[in-house]
C-alpha cells in the first residue's frame, strides 16, 4: 500500500541568538510516522507545550523545512513545494485547521469570501457552483451559507468560526487535514461536536486527520492511533486504545495519571494535603 | 447606512462642542494675560520725550476706544462671539489697522502646506518602512533603517533642526536656511517662485519628517510582527498568495487601523511643532505670527490664531474619524 503521508526520521533544530550567545533548540528529533493512502484514520499527536507537536504540524504543512529527514506527501517531498502553483496544488489535498478560531480569518474580510475563494481557487468552481460548494461544506459542519453570508469574523462566535474554518478546509475535498489543537480554544459544550465532526469526516468523507492535542480524553475518544511526544521525540506510539489503556513509557503514564476523572471531583488536592 | 449617519451626526456634534470649548478657553486665557497692549503702545510712544500726564491719559482713552476694549466683560464676550461666527476677529492690535483675518490668511497657507506635506510624508514613509521591516525581518537594510529610526526618534526636535541647518546651510550650503521663498521673487504660479518655495521648504519638512518617521516606523513594525504570525496570514502563505499581496492586503491593511488612530491623536499637537519649526527656519507661518502676537500682547491675533488652529485640527480629526469605520468593520458605528 502506498503512503499518504510519510514522515521519515525528521528532525528540526532552531538556532537563536547571536554568535556569542547561541541557543540551540532541538524541537523535533528523529521522528517517523506513516499514514497509508486508502485507509483514512485519525492519528493523534499528544504532548505538552514545547514538546514539538506544533513544529511537526508546521513541517507537514511546509511552513517550516526540516533540518534533517524528509516528509513526503504521496511520494513528493513537501519541502520541495515552492511555486505558487505547486502550493495551491498541495493545498487542495492538505488543509490546516488552527487552534485559535478568532485568528483563522482576516478580521477585515467577510468569512464567506474565504469559502468562495477556496471554492474558486482550490475546487475550480465557477458561477453558481461556488455558492453551492460553500453551502454544502457549511452544512457538513452544521452551518449554512444563509447564516454566514456577509458576516465579518467579529460577528460570529468562536464555535461558529471554528466550524467555518473546518468547512473551508473541506471545500477542496482534501485527503489530509492537519488540525493543531482545534478544540483547545472552543468551549467545552462545542468541543464534543467538533470532535464528532472529525470522526464523521473520516468515516464519510474518507479524510485522514493528524490531530494534534494535549488533551488525552478527546484523543482517546476519536483517534485510531496515537503518538506521544516528549521534548521532540516520539516516546510511544501505537493503536490508541492499547497505548492509552496500558501506557509503557513513564511519560505516557504520567500523562494518563494527570487526567482528572469525574471520580476525583471533590477529593482533596495534593496541595491541600501537605 | 443609517447607523453610519447617526455616527457621523454624533461625531459632528462632538466637533462643534470641542471647537466651542477650545475657542472659549483661548478667549479666557488671552484675556488673563498681564500684558496690556494699550499700555505697551503708550509706553512706546512716551519713551521718546516728556509727555504730560494729561496727554498720556488722553492717549490711553483714545487707544481703548480704537481697540474696542470699551464696555464690560459680558458685552466684550458677546461682541467677540458675534464676530467669530462671521470669521472676523477684529483688527490686529499690534499691526493696526490690518484685520486679524488678513494676517492669518497670509500665514496659514505656509503652515498648512508645511505640516500637511511633512505629516503625510512621515506617516507614509514610516508605515511603509516599518511594515517592510516587520515582514522581512531578516533584511539587513531594513534592520539598519530600524536602528537609524530608533536613534533619531528620541533626539529633541530642535537639535535635529539645528543640525540640519548647520550641515545644509553652513558646512555644505546648498539649501536656503531661512524664509519661505526667495526675497524679491515675484509671487505667482511661475517656475521660479514655485522652485524657491520648494527649496525653502526642504529643510523644515526634512526636520519634521526625520523626527516623525521613527514613531510610525516602530509602531508599524511591532504591529506587523504580531500580525505575521496570525493564522490567517499563515493560511494565505499556505495557499500560495504572493508575498506582496500578503504584505499589502493582509498584514499592513490590518495594522493600518490603529496607526490611523495614532495619526488622529498626533494631529492634536501638530501646531506646537510648527511654532518651533517656524522659529528655527524663519518660516513665515502661523507659529511665527503667534510668537509675535504674544510678545506684543496682541490678543485679538492670539485668539484668532488659536481659534483657527482649533478648527483646523478638529476638522482633520473629524475627517479621520468619519473615514475610520470604512477602514475597520469592527468599529461600532451606531
Amino acid at each position: 500500500m502506498s503512503a499518504l503521508l510519510d514522515i521519515d526520521r525528521v528532525g528540526m533544530t532552531y538556532v537563536s541568538g547571536t554568535l556569542l550567545a547561541r541557543r540551540v533548540v532541538r524541537a523535533v528529533d528523529d521522528l517517523s510516522l506513516r499514514l497509508e493512502a486508502g485507509r483514512p484514520e485519525i492519528v493523534a499527536i499528544i504532548g505538552e507545550s514545547g514538546s514539538g507537536k506544533t513544529t511537526l504540524a508546521r513541517m507537514i504543512l511546509n511552513l517550516a523545512t526540516p533540518t534533517d529527514g524528509v516528509i513526503r506527501f504521496r511520494g513528493t517531498d513537501v519541502a520541495k513545494i515552492r511555486s505558487n502553483h505547486a502550493r495551491a496544488d498541495f493545498m487542495r489535498q492538505v488543509q490546516p485547521i488552527f487552534q485559535n478560531p478568532f485568528e483563522a480569518f482576516n478580521p477585515l474580510k467577510r468569512v464567506d469570501r474565504y469559502l468562495f475563494m477556496s471554492a474558486r481557487r482550490l475546487a475550480d468552481a465557477r458561477g453558481a457552483e461556488v455558492d453551492a460548494l460553500a453551502d454544502r461544506a457549511l452544512h457538513q459542519v452544521g452551518l449554512s451559507l444563509a447564516e454566514l453570508r456577509g458576516r465579518f469574523p467579529h460577528e460570529l462566535s468562536g464555535g461558529q468560526l471554528q466550524r467555518a474554518a473546518i468547512a473551508r478546509a473541506l471545500i477542496s475535498a482534501p485527503k489530509l487535514i492537519v488540525a493543531d489543537e482545534p478544540v483547545s480554544m472552543v468551549d467545552a459544550s462545542l468541543r464534543m461536536s467538533i470532535v464528532n465532526l472529525f470522526r464523521s469526516l473520516r468515516d464519510e468523507l474518507h479524510v485522514s486527520i493528524v490531530y494534534i492535542t494535549h488533551d488525552l480524553a478527546t484523543a482517546y475518544y476519536i483517534s485510531d492511533r496515537v503518538l506521544i511526544m516528549q521534548r521532540g521525540r516520539a516516546v510511544e506510539s501505537g493503536a490508541a486504545r492499547e497505548v492509552l489503556a496500558n501506557p509503557q513509557h513513564p511519560y505516557s503514564r504520567l500523562l494518563k495519571a494527570s487526567v482528572l476523572s469525574p471520580e476525583d471531583a471533590g477529593k482533596p488536592t495534593i496541595a491541600a494535603n501537605t | 447606512m443609517q447607523a453610519y449617519a447617526i455616527y457621523a451626526l454624533k461625531r459632528l456634534a462632538q466637533f462643534v462642542l470641542v471647537v466651542f470649548i477650545g475657542i472659549n478657553l483661548a478667549y479666557l486665557i488671552s484675556h488673563a494675560t498681564p500684558i496690556d497692549p494699550v499700555e505697551q503702545t503708550v509706553s512706546a510712544a512716551t519713551s521718546f520725550g516728556n509727555a504730560s500726564p494729561e496727554a498720556i491719559l488722553m492717549m490711553r482713552a483714545s487707544l481703548r476706544e480704537l481697540y474696542g476694549l470699551e464696555g464690560g466683560a459680558v458685552s466684550q464676550y458677546a461682541a467677540f462671539w458675534r464676530r467669530v461666527l462671521v470669521g472676523d476677529f477684529g483688527p490686529s492690535l499690534s499691526a493696526f489697522p490690518t484685520p486679524v483675518s488678513t494676517l492669518i490668511g497670509r500665514a496659514l497657507p505656509w503652515t498648512v502646506g508645511l505640516l500637511s506635506v511633512s505629516t503625510c510624508l512621515a506617516f507614509a514613509l514610516g508605515n511603509l518602512l516599518g511594515g517592510l521591516a516587520g515582514y522581512f525581518r531578516e533584511s539587513r537594510i531594513l534592520k539598519l533603517a530600524g536602528i537609524a529610526a530608533m536613534a533619531v526618534h528620541p533626539i529633541p526636535y530642535y537639535i535635529v533642526a539645528f543640525v540640519l541647518l548647520i550641515v545644509f546651510g553652513y558646512l555644505w550650503p546648498v539649501l536656503p536656511i531661512s524664509g519661505g521663498y526667495r526675497i524679491n521673487t515675484p509671487w505667482g504660479w511661475n517656475a521660479e517662485f514655485v522652485l524657491s518655495v520648494v527649496t525653502h521648504a526642504i529643510l523644515p519638512v526634512a526636520s519634521l519628517v526625520l523626527v516623525g518617521v521613527g514613531g510610525w516606523f516602530m509602531g508599524m513594525r511591532s504591529l506587523v510582527s504580531n500580525i505575521v504570525s496570525e493564522d490567517y496570514v499563515v493560511y494565505a502563505e499556505l495557499a500560495g498568495v504572493s508575498r506582496g499581496r500578503i504584505l499589502g492586503a493582509y498584514v499592513m491593511r490590518n495594522a493600518l487601523a490603529p496607526q490611523v488612530t495614532g495619526l488622529a491623536m498626533s494631529l492634536g499637537s501638530i501646531f506646537n511643532g510648527a511654532i518651533i519649526t517656524e522659529q528655527v527656519f524663519g518660516y513665515p507661518g502661523i507659529g511665527t505670527l503667534l510668537i509675535q502676537a504674544v510678545h506684543a500682547g496682541d490678543y485679538s491675533l492670539v485668539i484668532g490664531i488659536a481659534s483657527v488652529s482649533i478648527v483646523a485640527v478638529s476638522v482633520a480629526v473629524l475627517i479621520i474619524d468619519l473615514l475610520y469605520p470604512l477602514l475597520d468593520p469592527r468599529v461600532k458605528v451606531a
